[in-house]
């Protein structure tokens, strides 16, 4: 379980995130919306460590991500796919999926090379497993993005904007794998534009704007009439969303 | 008092020093830059056989010692086409030829910086490749170049002590005498050292300042 | 040419003798250049303030004074507090502090320029810093330094020549003598710098093979 208490995040003057309150429980799917700016970005990054707490506490499975300790168990059971993937460049696709797995699990290296490969499979890039991600097309660097996170085994996937910095159809075969996962019953905390796929696979839904929380509630809801829309913020946002 | 010790004169004497070698690096400067901006003339205006002569003249003096190039003008050529030759000469020569080949380089790479679409553009309107040099490419030019050609006028500052070796009078020969006078080469060359530090952060910090005007006038963020 | 030929062909082993000394020379101090170079650049990521200004303050000192005054210093200097080596020793140490110097500076800029994300990408997944640097941030930056590096190396063949001046007899040394006992000073000056010309050619093929080489694969730049 993912408990976010009281978060307040700061970068000088600005306040990104207000007094945040969020938990998200094994088997969910959560997905925060927002417009650009609106902080999104900033919880996963508060949630896996890249940025520090300005007030509240964040814990993953009772880890506190502020200590040195609770961090690095946080960090073990979840994993984080980029928006611009992140990919190591001077690693194969392999090499990218293998590194943590034998570095941090302790894992044989055959092990994680073959759990790699069943991966690589499982996202039809089977046969890519030697190229560099400088050969490969956004759409495949972001699926070895979602397989170097699986590899870990994580509880937790956190998804920042995994789909903004790609073509329409590219889009397309990196949403179908994060679905598959979803029924699978990977528990995910999934930042996005895609309104539409999101009321598809999540199970929840958390609206933020200018830094504050302003609704979370189960995706029908959501996207209800008499509740979400009936938000005058969010029927502007998904209506603006649609024309898109 | 020894003979040996520091005198007031001495102070005199690195004062001198460090006149010639803030005139011969001016000077040589002045002197390898307007070398430099007629090669890249000869470069862009595609001068055959002239051109492919100053490519591999200033490849050689950019890929040989300036020790030997100042050996090579000093010794050499009095020996080979009987000339006189003085150390200023021969050290006036030999850094401002040497500045002009890494100079011409700089200018080069600053045109080519330019986007081939802006020349296009300009040449569908109608300019003269004069034209396109003077309004188009040299602006720019200018404003990328400018960085670089400080590093290497930075460079070519600590460059000009070499010219002691042949016998000038600048900055390192003054420092030669007094070390070998006064047998306190900790003191003698920290003090002369630091007096080329000095020369190279203002040359630095003068070159920032230009560097900001040039960029500003020229650069235009987000178009 | 066939006379200039018979002029220098009795100094040849001569100068062969500086050439392979110059070689010698410039190995030892390109090694311990890159030895005090990574050095310092490690240095200089130290989160100790003073540390860090002593990184900075030793590239800074000796990337803007002449060499040829740096090895005065060395020279005269060290055994006016007891130190006494010869003067190939003392060439050898003063040139490897001057390119560490510069190569500090080359692989600091090649670590500034690892893209964050991608070591981002590396903290999250629980790496240590230990194996983000070595795994990740310094594969990366030798990378993209190789060249930037070559430059550095290829100055400071051409910087040894100044160690003929503390009598050392490499390459320029020999051929100074060579020039006063032809009385061609002319000649021999010119094929020496053909020598140093060829010599740094040869060595800046040798950088864009190991360049290409590393880099095939790779792509600096990042995200898409």
């Amino acid at each position: 379980m993912i408990v976010i208490e009281n978060v307040e995040k700061r970068f000088g003057e600005t306040t990104v995130l207000k007094r945040i309150n969020l938990t998200i429980e094994p088997g969910e799917v959560v997905t925060i919306l927002g417009s650009s700016g609106s902080g999104k970005s900033t919880l996963i990054r508060c949630i896996n460590g890249l940025e520090a707490l300005s007030g509240g506490r964040i814990t993953v499975d009772g880890n506190d991500v502020s200590t040195k300790a609770g961090l690095a168990t946080a960090r073990r059971r979840s994993a984080t796919v980029f928006q611009l993937f992140n990919l190591y460049p001077h690693m194969t696709a392999l090499e990218n999926i293998t590194l943590a797995p034998i570095n941090v699990l302790k894992k044989p290296r055959a092990e994680a090379e073959a759990r790699a490969r069943e991966l690589l499979k499982l996202v039809g890039l089977a046969d890519l497993a030697t190229a560099y991600p400088q050969r490969l097309s956004g759409g495949q660097r972001q699926r070895v993005g979602i397989c170097r996170a699986l590899a870990m085994d994580p509880r937790y996937l956190l998804l920042d904007e995994v789909t903004s910095a790609l073509d329409p159809e590219m889009t397309g075969e990196v949403l179908d794998i994060l679905a598959e996962l979803a029924r699978g019953g990977t528990t995910m905390l999934f930042v996005t534009h895609e309104v539409e796929f999101a009321r598809r696979i999540s199970s929840r839904i958390v609206f933020l704007e200018q830094g504050e929380l302003i609704v979370d509630m189960p995706t029908e809801r959501f996207f209800a009439e008499d509740g979400g829309f009936a938000v005058p913020r969010i029927r502007q946002f998904l209506t603006k969303m649609k024309k898109d | 008092m020894r003979y040996a010790d520091f005198t007031p004169y001495d102070l005199v004497l690195l004062a001198q020093g460090l006149g010639v070698t803030v005139g011969l690096f001016t000077l040589t400067t002045l002197v390898g830059l307007l070398i430099a901006a007629l090669f890249t003339l000869v470069d862009y205006y595609r001068v055959p056989v002239l051109r492919q002569v100053i490519v591999t003249v200033s490849e050689a003096l950019k890929n040989s010692p300036v020790l030997v190039q100042l050996f090579l003008v000093f010794f050499g050529l009095p020996a080979f086409f009987h000339i006189n030759m003085t150390p200023f000469v021969a050290a006036s020569l030999t850094i401002s030829l040497n500045t002009a080949a890494f100079a011409f380089v700089i200018f080069r790479s600053g045109i080519d910086a330019v986007e081939a679409e802006q020349v296009a553009a300009a040449k569908v309107y109608g300019h003269s490749r004069w034209q396109i040099l003077r309004f188009v490419l040299l602006p720019q030019a200018a404003a990328f170049s400018i960085g670089p050609l400080v590093g290497l006028l930075v460079n070519q500052l600590q460059v000009t002590s070499l010219i002691s070796v042949i016998g000038v009078f600048d900055l390192t020969k003054i420092g030669n005498i007094l070390n070998l006078r006064t047998l306190e080469p900790f003191i003698v060359w920290t003090v002369v050292g630091l007096l080329y530090y000095a020369l190279a952060k203002l040359l630095a910090s003068v070159g920032a300042r230009i560097e900001k005007r040039l960029r500003r006038s020229v650069v235009w963020e987000g178009i | 040419m066939n006379q200039l030929w018979v002029t220098l062909r009795p100094h040849l082993p001569f100068m062969l003798d500086g050439f392979l000394l110059t070689v010698f020379a410039c190995t030892l101090a390109i090694i311990g250049a890159v030895l005090i170079g990574a050095l310092m650049a490690s240095l200089r990521t130290s989160g100790n303030r003073i540390v860090r200004g002593v990184a900075f303050a030793y590239s800074d000192v000796f990337r803007n004074t002449p060499f040829i005054v740096q090895l005065f210093f060395f020279f005269y200097g060290l055994p006016e507090i007891g130190i006494y080596i010869g003067a190939f020793e003392t060439g050898v140490i003063a040139l490897s502090i001057i390119g560490g110097a510069f190569v500090s500076d080359v692989i600091r800029s090649g670590i500034l320029a690892v893209d964050q994300g991608v070591i981002e990408a590396a903290k999250v997944s629980g790496l240590s810093r230990w194996t983000i640097f070595t795994k990740i941030v310094l594969p990366i930056a030798l990378r993209t330094s190789v060249r930037p590096m070559g430059s550095v190396l290829i100055n400071m063949v051409l910087t040894s020549s100044i160690l003929s001046t503390i009598t050392i007899n490499e390459l320029t040394g020999t051929a100074k003598i060579v020039a006063s006992t032809t009385f061609k000073p002319f000649e021999v000056y010119l094929v020496l710098l053909v020598l140093y010309a060829s010599l740094t050619y040869a060595l800046s093929l040798l950088i864009n093979t190991v360049h290409r080489r590393l880099n095939r694969a790779m792509d600096t730049g990042g995200a898409a």
